[in-house]
């Protein structure tokens, strides 16, 4: 009995060891980026004088401040447009059995397995093209990166919403419709407002890997567009040593998805593990 | 997009599925249920094609132009190279086979690694946390964060921590505890890929955790109850019971972590810049530079054709291996 208790002890330190190991490389983020930039850049940290300095600092640095704003804004426009387009298509899936529905989910999944590389060109071309011939500018516009953004995070936040869908009775729609509502009625009136918990989690992914996004924002922006991963960049290239202020920025652009993570966990833990689950 | 192609004048192509008595639906109403069906599927059929279809094909059809520098402005108008830049990859004997060859080595490893780390780490982790303890639902979300930080602050952050000789890994592995006698380089030469291997490992191993620890919640007890009656101590249980029922979760980890894996780009870019160097090099990072730095676009197509056929290999490996899961996932 008192070795059972001992392993018990020891398995419960061992879940906080484990779990400070994995929090210490974001703990040294918050760390470093209170500190001084030149001490920091020689090693030497002082745990006892933490400065905001470098919080204050990095705004003056680079313009954070626009690459902040196009990162919100091109995230969640994009992460809203994907949700709704995602939930439709979804609830399509969930559904009704179409002809070409079988199709259509193996293209979904097909869309992952095209490397970024190899359709980015022709997406630059093709921005380039509807430009000369449409007027419509999408190189370097916040329109443009929206779209992409858009159709990147949809396939994925279909199956996410297919899967909310499916734990919906399907009487409530029934009910309805024998009530006299239309299909889209029902869908919109009965079936979204008690999915709300999977658009919002929807969202929140969708809004994750926006958010991280590089490869498409390196290549398709240039002034006007670019988001957070591409100030990272510059300021690298430009601020090597002002490492503190680099820590700040790496905690200022980590917050925001940090926070809608953790409002939302619940229902985003739902979405993630729905198919571990039914397993 | 085969829903848009249907005939008008079809009916009954849509039903209803699950169990149940359909409802009654005369032939108009049909009608106007499959344009329903079809307005609900238009947005996404849309923009996957316009965005994702079309210039894949694209990309396909430039991996057999010379498209370069020279040529750029003809753009889909470069001369015609056929296979040219597929035997330049393949068997010519030159530069830019060798940084091939080189990056494809390192893709390899560096998938390889990351993958069994995140699914294997991932899923001791899921079995740690799948007891009862004080503040275990605190550890759980708490364990999630490593998830959440981006790609480019996970690689600015590593990058800060594996500097030789201000970094706080070689303060606690050399000056604060003593385990290795002098300061290993870690971002330049041999060690290069494992600086970013190790990083990923780190953000990929909380959502594998996540995933198992899921599918752990959801096992019946009685199994393991009625083993251990039986006598079988816990690492046969393990064998028998939980790694069976867990597999096909692992399978589904293991189909998209690789690929996942094998398109890694963010992390060596921001990490090493658009040149990582020899050892460090993945198939992403090979490709931007050779197309964007060098302006060699028919050339990184092809690459980009050849990295797709090999995932596309994988799929029909991973299709037989895990096909008898499909039913139960």
């Amino acid at each position: 009995m008192t070795q059972r208790r001992l392993v018990n002890l020891g398995l419960d330190a061992l879940t906080w060891l484990v779990l400070l190991v994995m929090l210490a490389p974001v703990l040294w983020l918050v760390i470093s980026s209170l500190q001084d930039d030149r001490e920091l850049a020689t090693g030497a940290y002082d745990l006892l004088h933490p400065t905001l300095d470098a919080f204050t600092g990095m705004w003056q640095t680079i313009d954070f401040e626009r690459f902040f704003v196009n990162s919100l804004v091109i995230c969640t426009v994009a992460a809203l447009l994907a949700t709704a387009f995602a939930s439709s298509a979804g609830y399509a899936l969930a559904r009704f059995r179409f002809r070409g529905s079988r199709v259509f989910g193996l293209t979904v999944i097909g869309t992952q397995l095209i490397p970024g590389s190899m359709f980015l060109l022709p997406l630059f071309i093709g921005f380039i093209w509807i430009n000369q011939n449409v007027g419509l500018p999408l190189y370097d516009t916040h329109v443009g990166m929206i779209i992409v953004y858009t159709a990147f995070f949809t396939p994925v936040a279909i199956f996410f919403m297919r899967s909310f869908f499916l734990a919906i009775p399907r009487d409530l729609e029934e009910a309805a419709m024998v009530d006299g509502c239309t299909p889209f009625k029902a869908f919109v009136k009965i079936v979204l407002p008690n999915a709300a918990p999977g658009l919002v989690a929807t969202f929140v992914y969708a809004f994750l890997f926006a958010w991280d996004e590089l490869l498409f924002v390196a290549n398709l922006t240039q002034d006007t567009a670019e988001t957070i991963p591409i100030g990272i960049r510059t300021f690298i290239g430009n601020y090597q040593q002002r490492t503190a202020q680099l820590m700040a920025a790496g905690v200022v652009s980590t917050l925001p998805v940090l926070i809608a993570f953790f409002l939302t966990q619940r229902w985003l833990v739902r979405g993630l593990t729905a198919g571990a689950v039914k397993g | 997009m085969a829903t848009q192609s249907l005939p008008e004048t079809e009916p009954a192509t849509v039903t209803v599925v699950g169990p149940g008595p359909a409802p009654r639906r005369r032939g108009s109403l049909r009608g106007s249920r499959r344009r329903f069906v079809v307005a609900l599927v238009a947005p996404a059929v849309v923009f996957m094609v316009l965005v994702h279809l079309l210039p894949a094909i694209g990309g396909f059809y430039l991996s057999f132009k010379n498209l370069n520098l020279f040529t750029f402005r003809q753009l889909f108008d470069a001369p015609w190279a056929g296979f040219e830049n597929y035997r330049t990859i393949l068997f010519e004997d030159n530069p830019l086979r060798s940084g091939f060859t080189g990056a494809v080595r390192n893709t390899a490893i560096y998938t390889f690694w990351t993958v069994a780390g995140t699914i294997g780490g991932g899923l001791a982790v899921a079995l740690l946390l799948n007891r009862e303890m004080r503040g275990i639902k605190v550890v759980r979300t708490l364990m999630l964060t490593p998830w959440i930080v981006p790609s480019f602050v996970v690689a600015v952050l590593w990058q800060f921590m594996w500097q030789s000789d201000v970094g706080i890994i070689n303060k606690v592995l050399v000056d604060y505890s003593g385990v290795l006698g002098e300061r290993p380089v870690w971002l330049i030469g041999e060690n290069s890929l494992w600086a970013i291997i190790v990083p990923s490992i780190w953000r990929g191993l909380p959502f594998a955790m996540l995933i198992f620890l899921a599918g752990l919640q959801a096992m019946p007890k009685e199994l393991h109850e009625a083993a251990a009656i039986d006598g079988a101590g816990a690492f046969k249980r393990f064998r028998y019971i939980t790694l069976p029922l867990l597999r096909p979760l692992i399978g589904v980890q293991l189909l998209f972590g690789v690929i996942y894996a094998a398109y890694q780009f963010s992390i060596p870019y921001v990490m090493f810049g658009s040149n990582p160097g020899p050892d460090a090099d993945l198939m992403m990072t090979l490709i931007v530079r050779q197309s964007f730095s060098n302006n060699l676009f028919g050339y990184g197509s092809a690459v980009s054709v050849l990295l797709m056929l090999a995932m596309l290999v994988w799929v029909a490996i991973w299709y037989r291996a895990f096909k008898r899961d499909l039913e139960v996932a």
